[in-house]
């Protein structure tokens, strides 16, 4: 009877110290539930390399299909919630971006890729994120398990900016004026000789 | 004894930067096209005000400086680093209305870096920035690693006895044809040579990789002229990573290799000499010293374990060792990979290939690899001499173009110009380090300023103290001129204060 509870107790014991070195119930999905930001990634990548995580923020520039899959970029930054198009304030920096390999069928979801007239799609990708994909020749990303368009993305309205016009025309009648002077002082040169 | 420059030297060199700044407006109009195809208005009126600005400058120039005198060297290397510094003034000014710049300054910064070919940039929401703005960006990048100066001898001073003294204050020497501006113009032919070839490739390359063909030959335009011009600028703010593509990685490899070569050797070649290739002390140069930096680079990834495969260590190592080799700048990690990721050895590597740099009278900057050839054989000289009979005559040549034999002056001048970029590196690193970045990154982002590379390993954002800004555009602008021309600018300032007053020069 001894016996019997030892066997399983030590299998148990063993399993815990394997999976301790292993990682074995270290759950990929220790991120997934928690949005994690794309900053956090890149400057801890170890915590997170190989790790499922979730980042939301604005699909940016282009989607390429590359056969079933696609890469689309994902930004989190402060400008992906109001770009400098939009009037948004100066964060600091230029932008805080990441790629996504995507199934095909995602990617389609994604109607608006933000750019200068166009704020994108913003989605919610849960995946694996890779320090050094060795599918990607060590590219830093994330393979997409699920993908889902949490706020249609819109046109960027630019008002016409009158005071850069009233500039354009003040200088313009500066260069007139000074050609004039430049032609009289060439012809009066002439004259001269 | 100093002499102060007279009233009509200044105006000289006033009418000479006026045709400079002239050179800045004419090729805004490209941006100015692109905005207006591409239907951003604002955009239009921002290159509407910077044209505008450089003619109505060029004209109170022409109208208040104009005299009937050439150009001596003492104006062309004034004409030459000051216009540097006045075209960088007047470019920023479409920059600073796009609303991406947080100040003038960050603007000015951004300029500098273009026209010096070093991409380190400032700019903030890259991402949202209009298809103008981004044409100014990396035409400007394409533009200056021809020599801003070029372009005023290619279209403005035809007919100038003193152009090669201008031509030659902005760091160029060569001579690829008997007439300074028919040099300019051969320099330009090639550059838009290699823009058709190069960019076609890429477009093939950007649209096999799913990109819009549109989007793609903007973006193969951009791409090219980044790494051509061994600027290292790209579209967007993840920069080669954004593609994902070992094509296009293959490509602009290429790319930036050709265009670090010295404008001679590719005339050499262009006009038949191709064991010119072979035999140039600048390609072996740097062949050598990619190799050592590679053998560093393995051992430093090896310690890491990080990049494991081949391609891999290709990718990301090889790929942005030889961008930084080059001074281009064109990366396809993230900044923060190359202090976390590379570790110090591999970051050394590239530190050190950053430096070095590329060749004399190319696209590149750093030490450059002809200096660095003319270094290593006059200590080979001297080890020669040490261990020779004393009455042995010992000389030492170099190959480029032809051969160059090693002479005092010659050496003493290389080292002169070796000294001061390791004292702009190390000033700048020093800098860094005392307002608080850690020593290995200060010391990679100031090599990288002065030797007109463009890799960060995070230091450089519109965050970073003022001084650093400024003191990193001083180092982008010498390390370009190759500190003659600023040497003199600085003489002159003494001159003004100091000098005493005599006849023109």
């Amino acid at each position: 009877m001894k016996k019997r509870a030892t066997l399983p107790a030590f299998f148990l014991l063993a399993l815990l110290a394997v999976s301790h070195v292993t990682n074995l119930f270290a759950a990929p999905a220790a991120f997934a539930n928690e949005t994690v930001t794309i900053e956090e990634l890149v400057s801890d990548m170890k915590k997170y390399d190989g790790k499922e995580v979730t980042i939301e923020g604005e699909a940016i520039g282009d989607v390429m299909v590359r056969g079933e899959y696609a890469w689309i970029t994902v930004n989190d930054d402060a400008y992906s919630k109001r770009s400098l198009e939009e009037g948004g304030d100066f964060a600091g920096y230029s932008n805080i971006g990441i790629g996504v390999w995507v199934p095909k069928q995602y990617a389609e979801s994604i109607n608006l890729a933000g750019g200068y007239k166009v704020a994108g799609d913003h989605v919610r990708v849960t995946g694996i994120f890779n320090r050094a994909c060795h599918e990607h020749g060590g590219d830093t990303d994330i393979h997409a398990d699920s993908l889902e368009v949490t706020r249609s993305g819109h046109e960027i309205p630019h008002g016409f900016q009158y005071g850069k016009l009233l500039a354009v025309i003040i200088l313009a009648c500066a260069i007139a004026f000074l050609w004039n002077l430049r032609r009289s002082k060439i012809k009066r040169g002439k004259h001269e000789v | 004894m100093i002499f102060r420059p007279s009233r009509e030297d200044m105006k000289l060199i006033g009418w000479g930067i006026g045709r400079v700044i002239l050179g800045i407006g004419i090729i805004m109009t490209v941006p100015l096209v692109v905005a207006v195809v591409s239907t951003e208005w604002n955009v239009v009126l921002d290159f509407l005000v910077g044209i505008t600005a450089c003619v109505t400058f060029w004209l109170v120039a022409e109208n208040t400086c104009h005299v009937k005198k050439d150009l001596t060297w003492f104006h062309g290397l004034i004409v030459a680093s000051a216009g540097w510094l006045f075209a960088m003034g007047f470019g920023a000014i479409p920059h600073f209305l796009s609303g991406h710049f947080k100040s003038y300054l960050d603007a000015c910064f951004d300029l500098m870096s273009g026209y010096t070919t070093t991409g380190l940039y400032l700019l903030q929401d890259l991402d949202h920035v209009a298809y103008g703005t981004n044409m100014w960006r990396h035409l400007l990048s394409y533009a200056g690693g021809q020599g801003i100066i070029v372009i005023a001898l290619t279209f403005l001073f035809a007919g100038t006895a003193g152009a090669f003294k201008i031509y030659a204050s902005e760091g160029k020497e060569e001579k690829l044809l008997p007439n300074v501006i028919r040099t300019a113009r051969a320099i330009w032919m090639i550059s838009l040579t290699y823009l058709v070839v190069g960019s076609f490739f890429l477009w093939l390359g950007l649209m096999w990789g799913g990109m819009a063909p549109g989007r793609g030959f903007l973006h193969s335009v951009w791409l090219f002229m980044g790494a051509w011009s061994t600027g290292g600028f790209a579209p967007q703010s993840l920069n080669l990573l954004y593609y994902h593509s070992f094509i296009i990685e293959m490509i602009t490899l290429g790319i930036f290799v050709i265009g670090s070569f010295n404008f001679a050797l590719h005339y050499s070649v262009w006009t038949g000499r191709r064991t010119e290739v072979f035999k140039n002390i600048e390609v072996r140069s740097f062949a050598i010293t990619s190799l050592i930096a590679t053998f560093m680079l393995s051992i430093g990834f090896g310690k890491m374990g990080l990049y494991t495969s081949l391609t891999e260590f290709f990718r990301k190592g090889f790929y942005n060792l030889v961008s930084g080799h080059t001074t281009t700048g064109n990366s396809t990690v993230f900044s923060t990979s190359f202090f976390g990721e590379f570790g110090f050895i591999a970051m050394c590597a590239i530190t050190i290939a950053m430096a070095i740099g590329a060749s004399a009278c190319s696209t590149g900057g750093g030490l450059k690899g002809l200096r660095m050839g003319i270094f290593t054989k006059s200590l080979w000289g001297d080890i020669r001499r040490l261990v020779s009979p004393e009455s042995s005559v010992i000389m030492e040549k170099v190959h480029h173009v032809h051969d160059i034999w090693l002479d005092d002056a010659l050496v003493k001048g290389t080292m002169l110009i070796i000294i001061s970029y390791v004292v702009i590196y190390s000033v700048g690193g020093l800098l860094g380090t005392i307002y608080g970045y850690s020593p290995s990154v200060a010391f990679f982002d100031a090599t990288s300023a002065g030797s007109n590379t463009g890799l960060s390993a995070g230091l450089t954002t519109p965050l970073m103290p003022a001084l650093l800004k400024v003191y990193y555009i001083f180092e982008m602008w010498a390390g370009r001129l190759e500190f003659m021309s600023v040497f003199a600018l600085f003489g002159m300032g003494i001159a003004l204060v100091k000098g005493r007053r005599t006849g023109t020069r």
